[in-house]
Parts: C-alpha cells; structure tokens; sequence
C-alpha cells in the first residue's frame, strides 16, 4: 500500500507566492532610496575628487581655486577620535556597572532609564549645551576641537553603553561562575574572563557608535565650528567634514557645492569602512 | 565471619550441601566503610551543621546537617528541586552570588567555619573547588591557559606554570590527548574533555576538596564512564561531593549517598545500604522509581 | 498507566507469580508420588517423574526472567532483594521437585506386590502431608510477606525430622525377612527426600524473611544440633 501524503493545495502554493512577491517589494522599496543616494553620492561627488582635494585646505576665496578639503578631513579625524577615548571607556565601564555590579538594583534600574533618555536626545541639544556651558560661561575660552569632540562623545556614551550592555549579557554566566569558583575576585573575573570574551562585541558597538558621531554636523557648529586651516591643535577651532559641507552646500559656486559633494562621498565611504571593519571583528566573535 | 562448619551429615544430599557451604550464613549488613587509600592528606572534612538557605523567601534548604568524610565520594540525591545543588552551593559560598540568596548555619572544613565573618570569600573557593553541568572552558583561552587559569585568576604570577599544567592534566585523566595541542583553543575540544579540562583547570589550584553539580549531564555515556573513573582516582587525593539525579550514577561511584527531599536531608547512610536496604520508605519509594 | 514504572511492576510482579506457581506445582506433584507409594502406583509413579520436566521447565522460565529484569531494570533496594529472593525460591523449587522424584523413582523398585510395614508406610505418608503443608504454608508466608507464618514452618520441620528418625529406627527393626528389610531401606530413601523437601520449605521461609527485613539468616531448625541466633 503506498502512504497517502497529500500533495501541497494550489491555493497554498499562491499564497506562497503572493507573500513572497510582497515581501521582496516592501525590501526592494527600503532598499531603494539607500541605493539611491549611493548613486547620487557617487555620481555627483566622485567628480570633486582630486588630489588637491585631499591635500589642499580651503582657500575661502571667491575667486581662484577652492581648494580642497584637507583640514575637514584631518579636524573629523582628530574630533572624533579624541570623542571615541572620551566615550569608550566611560560607556564600557557604565556597561560592566549594570551587568556586573548593579543588575537589578533600583540606582541601576535608574541608570538604564537615564541611559535609555540619552540615546533619544538630539544631537544639537548636546552641542548647545557645550556651547552654553564650556563657551558662553567665561574661563574657559571660545570655540575649540576638543570641546566639539566632548559634544560627540556625550552623543556617543549611550550607544556604546547600550551596546556594551547587550554584548556583556551575552557573556554566559557559567563562565563567571567558574572563574568565581576557582577563587577569583570579581574584579579580576571581569577583567580577565568577561572583558575579554566580550571583547568582539564591544568593538562592534564602539566602532558603530564612533560611525554614527563622525557624521554629526550639529554639535560641531556650536562647539569647534568651522575654519579653514589645518590645525593639529585641539584647543584651536577646528574644521570638520560635516560642518565643511554645511558651509559649502550653500555657496553660489558650483564648484564649491561639487565639493561638498566629493565631502559627503568621503564621510560616508569612512563610515563605511568603519562598519565594515565592525563587521569583520564581529565575526571573530564567539558570542554572536 | 563465621567459619563454614561442617554439619552432621546423614540427612541431606551431597549438592545441597555445596550450595550451603557457600552461603553467607552471616546478616547481610553494609561493608565496613573503604578506609581512606594514603593520599597527600590534603583532603578536608566538611561538617554541615544546620545549614539553612534562602532565595529570598523561597526557604530551599532546611536546617540539615551532614559529614563529608575526607578521601571519601558523598552522592547526594533526589528529586528535582529538593535542593541538592543549592546545598552544594553553599560549600563554596557560591550560593550567595545570586541576587537574594542567603544561607546561614556553619559549614566547617576541619574546624574552620567558612561562614565565619573573618574568613575570605575567595580563599574558601580555593579550597573548595567546584566542577560545573555544563563544561565551562574559557572560550579566549587555549587547553593550556584554561588550566593556568585557576592559578593566574588567583594572583599567581609567572611562576612556571608548565609542570603544574601537565601535572593537573594528568590528574585529570586528559595529558596524553591534549599535550600536543596545548596551545589549541579550549572549547575545541569534545564534551567530554571539555568537562576533564575544567577539571583539571579545578585541580590545578590544589584544593582540599571538589564539588561536583552533576559533572556528567550533558555528556555521552562514554565520557560518563571515563569521569566516572577519575573520581575513583581523585579521591585518593581529594573529599568529593557528588550531586547527581542518576541513581546509578551515585551507586556506582559512592562511598555514601545523602536523599534529599524539599530541603529536608531524609536519609544518609553508606551507598550500599540506601540500594539495598534503606531505613525510610521514601527513601525506598524514590530509589526504585515509584515517584521522582 | 497510573503506576510509575509500571511495566517494571507487572513483570516483577508475574516472576513472583510464576516462581510461587512453582510451589503450587510441587505440591500437586508430591501428593500424586505420595499417593502412588501408597498404592503401588508405577504407572502413576512414571508420571510423576515425566510431570518434572514441568517444574525444571518453570525454573527455567523464571530464572530467565530475572536475568532480563536486572539487565534491563535495574531494580534496586526492595525490589532487588525481592528479584534475589525469587531465584532462591525457584532454585528450591526444582529441587523439591527432584525430590518428588526420588521419591516416585522408589515404588517400582519395591517390586509389585512387596511385603509392607505398616507402620513405617504410616509414618512415611504422614511426612508426606506434613511436607505438603509445609509448602503450602511457604507459598502463603511469601505471598503475604509474612515473618511469623515463614518461622512457624520450622516447627512443623521438625516434626517431619523426628518421624524421619522414627522411621530410621523402624527400619532397623524391621525384622529377618529380607524382602521387607529390602522395602524397609526403600523407605528410609523416601523418608530421607520428603525430609528435604521440608528443609527446602523452610529455605523459601528464610527467603521471605530476607525480603522483609533485609537480613539474611537461617531460621533455627533441628538439623542442626545447637540453634545459632543473631
């Protein structure tokens, strides 16, 4: 006697692929508009590329060459590593609080929601109050870079600790609890096993908190707003991709707007790097 | 014993009489307790005197109280929930380390009592090492680094190390796998020498006594069978505390096995005696299956 | 299924049935042999040593059946004595029913029409009932896990060992005719194997006491010359 399986109903089979025609639309069309600027960026910006564009300052003139775009793409640099140190030690170590330490005690439970407030404040709210605290109130100079990169790093301190968060909790407890039983102190299980173990992961966040700050035009306009020269000094005012675009998408030439272009093509290509080396050390990761 | 004595004779056949000669003619009474084979006399007695704890309200272990003789395997049995494990937590004060949890009561190694509020926390988890359900390695570290773990997590520092890794994994049953691969990731390795790497990374911070939560749950019979046999070898070394929901587990590898019951120690007596002829019904209704 | 392990439970609990059918068996066996000596029964007496294949069958069977169980259930604590018990119950079993046999073998032996001595025939049949209730009451003490019931079997053994004496002593004044001093040893063989079987019945009654208490001990019985307590 042969088994009697029945065979799949058509209308199963048109539903199958009614819903599979549907999906793949509503991901076409989110994919879209990020395809989109893609193609614009490149199209419009690849054409500001050159090597004055990359070795050159902006001259500012009206007339004669622009220049390049040198001390943005140096002023980025410093800014948002300088707000990186600032925020990754502190995010991390606000994140070894909660899961180590805290738990589920109410000042961490309080912690968590303040955290939580910190990734939905504007990034503008941030510089303002930079700009209100450190430049406004007297004594403690004008504009300068490392205040734009403690706009950023105020940004950045919540998502590296939400990150963080995740990542630590994903640290299985047997392993804490052998290290504990082995007659380790806390400190050094966090230390040597947890920290570790997590390691991958807090890169991963670190590096897409970092992606998110390098493009933040805001902060940097109240705090180390725009110049024009390269300067390797942090006290200085600073020049930086975001706010270069910001100054340049409203000049009258041409030229000028293209090399906004050419800047916005570069920001995103470094956040784009930057993602992809997250990626990479994600998949050395052992947790995930 | 008593001597088999020959009987007068005329009444019964020649066949029965062999039969008798080899019957025991004495009460079948458990064996006189295996003495301690010569060790390093490293291994402690843990005496448990109205131990009690608590996950928050939840009262999970009922003022027991209980030997662990040195050089000898303690089982300690039940069902599900009885509290055997958190029981075994408190040895090495690893109940505490969960949000809530308390115990109180005196947990003495020899005469010391671990609960005593002068005594460090983490020198009590040196001398009381514990082996965990699941195998444990540390996932960053190799077979090599997991062993020197233990010792580098509790301050050693670059004394050389290599000698007490080989010597711990010897102990462990686990050298001639791993020695030419010491250098190769811990959790590559299979379960059951995951579970042997854990002991070993245990043992290499020499402690006087190991606890065991169910060491064999998530391994294949074989890797059973193999840890089985190192702890017939450990406790020469060390006092063993075994908590295991197999019975035939317990059988076979306890000097003496203690039946817990929603936190009330039922009965404790020497392994033999609980399978064969236990005191207390429940004792005899779990061991044979009729509930549990 | 409202048992726990309940397939466990019925088959422990049909060995223990077959292993005391086998008792049952031998008591039907020994009253036929009974009742074929006292008639001069060969035909009878023939059956009784075929019908054995009966009882070694049994032994088989449950000695087969607790092999399976300890392999396949491990059975601990009081089912493990129990299942221990069981395979000393059989063993005895096929042994009194080797006994019927010897008894049974006896009657052709003793010629067709031998002379008899009335009064150890008497006394011979008399321990033959006395044997038969002695595994009756066996089977009944096991069955109802009973301690005293398996210690009263002692004294009805020693009754059966004082009429086995009693016929020793008849037999030894049985008188010059050679054919009844030839019937009269007959006899005493006979005496000699229904005596057995009441040691092996009392053997089946340490048994239940083994199951109960956990204690092994042999209950004192007048073979022995001095009793030895605990």
């Amino acid at each position: 006697m042969s088994a009697v399986l029945p065979p799949v109903s058509p209308r199963r089979r048109r539903t199958d692929t009614v819903m599979r025609g549907v999906v793949g639309v509503l991901t076409g069309l989110a994919i879209l508009p990020l395809v989109l600027v893609l193609y614009y960026l490149f199209s419009k910006g690849v054409g500001a590329w050159s090597v004055d564009f990359f070795t050159t300052d902006p001259s500012g003139r009206f007339f004669g060459s622009p220049g390049g775009v040198r001390s943005a793409i140096v002023g980025t640099v410093l800014i948002v590593g300088v707000a990186t140190l600032m925020a990754v030690p502190f995010g991390i170590g606000v994140a070894l609080y909660l899961v180590e330490y805290g738990k589920e005690s109410k000042f961490a439970n309080v912690v968590r929601y303040f955290v939580d407030v910190m990734t939905g404040v504007p990034s503008i709210v941030f510089g303002l109050f930079i700009y209100i605290t450190l430049i406004l109130a007297t004594g403690f100079g004008g504009f300068a870079g490392w205040k734009g990169s403690l706009a950023l790093a105020l940004l950045m301190l919540p998502v590296v600790t939400r990150a963080g968060e995740v990542v630590l909790n994903l640290v299985p407890d047997g392993l804490r609890e052998a290290a504990l039983a082995l007659g380790a102190p806390r400190w050094r299980v966090v230390l040597r096993v947890v920290l570790p173990t997590a390691l991958p992961g807090l890169i991963t966040g670190s590096l897409l908190a970092v992606a998110r700050a390098a493009g933040e035009t805001a902060p940097l306009l109240f705090t180390a707003t725009i110049v024009k020269g390269t300067t390797l000094n942090l006290n200085d005012q600073m020049n930086s991709l975001p706010a270069q675009i910001f100054n340049d998408v409203r000049q009258a030439q041409d030229r000028i707007v293209e090399r906004a272009w050419g800047s916005a093509l570069t920001l995103v290509l470094m956040i784009l790097l930057l993602t992809l080396i997250a990626r990479l050390v994600q998949r050395r990761s052992r947790l995930t | 014993m008593n001597p088999d004595q020959q009987t007068p004779e005329t009444t019964r056949e020649a066949t029965d009489e062999v039969a008798d000669q080899s019957l025991q003619r004495q009460a079948v009474v458990a064996k006189p307790e295996p003495k301690p084979a010569p060790g390093t006399g490293a291994a402690r007695r843990i005496t448990v005197k109205s131990l009690n704890a608590y996950y928050g309200d939840n009262h999970a272990v009922k003022g027991l109280d209980l030997v662990f003789e040195p050089n000898h395997v303690t089982a300690i049995i039940g069902p599900s929930g009885c509290g055997k494990s958190t029981m075994v937590r408190c040895l090495n004060r690893m109940h505490e380390e969960i949000p809530g949890a308390r115990a109180s009561g005196e947990v003495l190694l020899d005469d010391i009592d671990v609960y005593d509020a002068s005594i460090d926390v983490v020198a009590v988890r040196r001398a009381v090492g514990m082996v965990f359900q699941k195998p444990n390695p540390f996932p960053t570290m190799s077979v090599f680094d997991n062993v020197a773990a233990g010792m580098r997590l509790s301050g050693a520092r670059g004394k050389d190390l290599n000698e007490k890794v080989e010597s711990s994994l010897r102990g462990a049953g686990l050298w001639e796998e791993v020695k030419d691969r010491l250098g190769t990731p811990g959790v590559g390795l299979s379960g059951g020498q995951q579970q042997r790497l854990c002991i070993a990374r245990t043992i290499a911070v020499e402690p006087e006594v190991i606890l065991m939560d169910e060491p064999c749950s998530a391994l294949d019979p074989i890797a059973t069978l193999k840890i089985e046999e190192l702890i017939a070898e450990l406790k020469r070394r060390y006092t063993i505390v075994i908590v295991t929901h197999n019975m035939q587990q317990a059988a076979r590898v306890a000097d003496r096995t203690a039946f817990m019951l929603t936190g009330d120690m039922v009965e404790f007596a020497a392994t033999e005696k609980i399978f064969t002829n236990p005191d207390d019904s429940r004792t005899e209704e779990y061991v044979t299956g009729k509930f549990g | 299924m409202h048992e726990a392990r309940y397939a466990f439970r019925q088959e422990l609990r049909k060995l223990e049935e077959q292993a005391l059918g086998g008792l049952d068996m031998v008591e039907s066996t020994l009253g036929r042999a009974l009742e074929a000596l006292e008639h001069q029964d060969v035909e009878l007496a023939s059956l009784v040593i075929v019908d054995d294949d009966r009882i070694d069958g049994r032994y088989l069977e449950v000695h087969q059946g607790i092999l399976s169980l300890l392999a396949t259930q491990a059975p601990v604590a009081g089912d493990l004595r129990l299942v221990a018990a069981l395979l000393h119950v059989i063993k005895h079993v096929e042994r009194m029913g080797d006994q019927c046999v010897n008894v049974a073998k006896v009657i052709p032996l003793s010629g067709h029409e031998p002379p008899i001595h009335e009064e150890i025939l008497a006394k011979v049949l008399e321990m033959g009932q006395l044997a038969r209730s002695e595994v009756r009451q066996s089977k009944q003490a096991f069955e109802l896990r009973d301690v005293a019931l398996a210690e009263d079997l002692v004294r009805q053994d020693q009754l059966i060992n004082a009429h086995n004496r009693e016929v020793f002593k008849l037999a030894l004044e049985a008188g010059d005719d050679a054919d009844v001093r030839e019937w009269a040893m007959h006899m005493i063989l006979v005496a000699r194997a229904l005596e057995r079987v009441g040691d092996n019945a009392v053997d089946v009654g340490e048994q239940v006491a083994f199951v109960v208490t956990g204690l092994f001990r042999e209950f004192a019985d007048a073979s022995r010359v001095s009793s030895r307590e605990e």
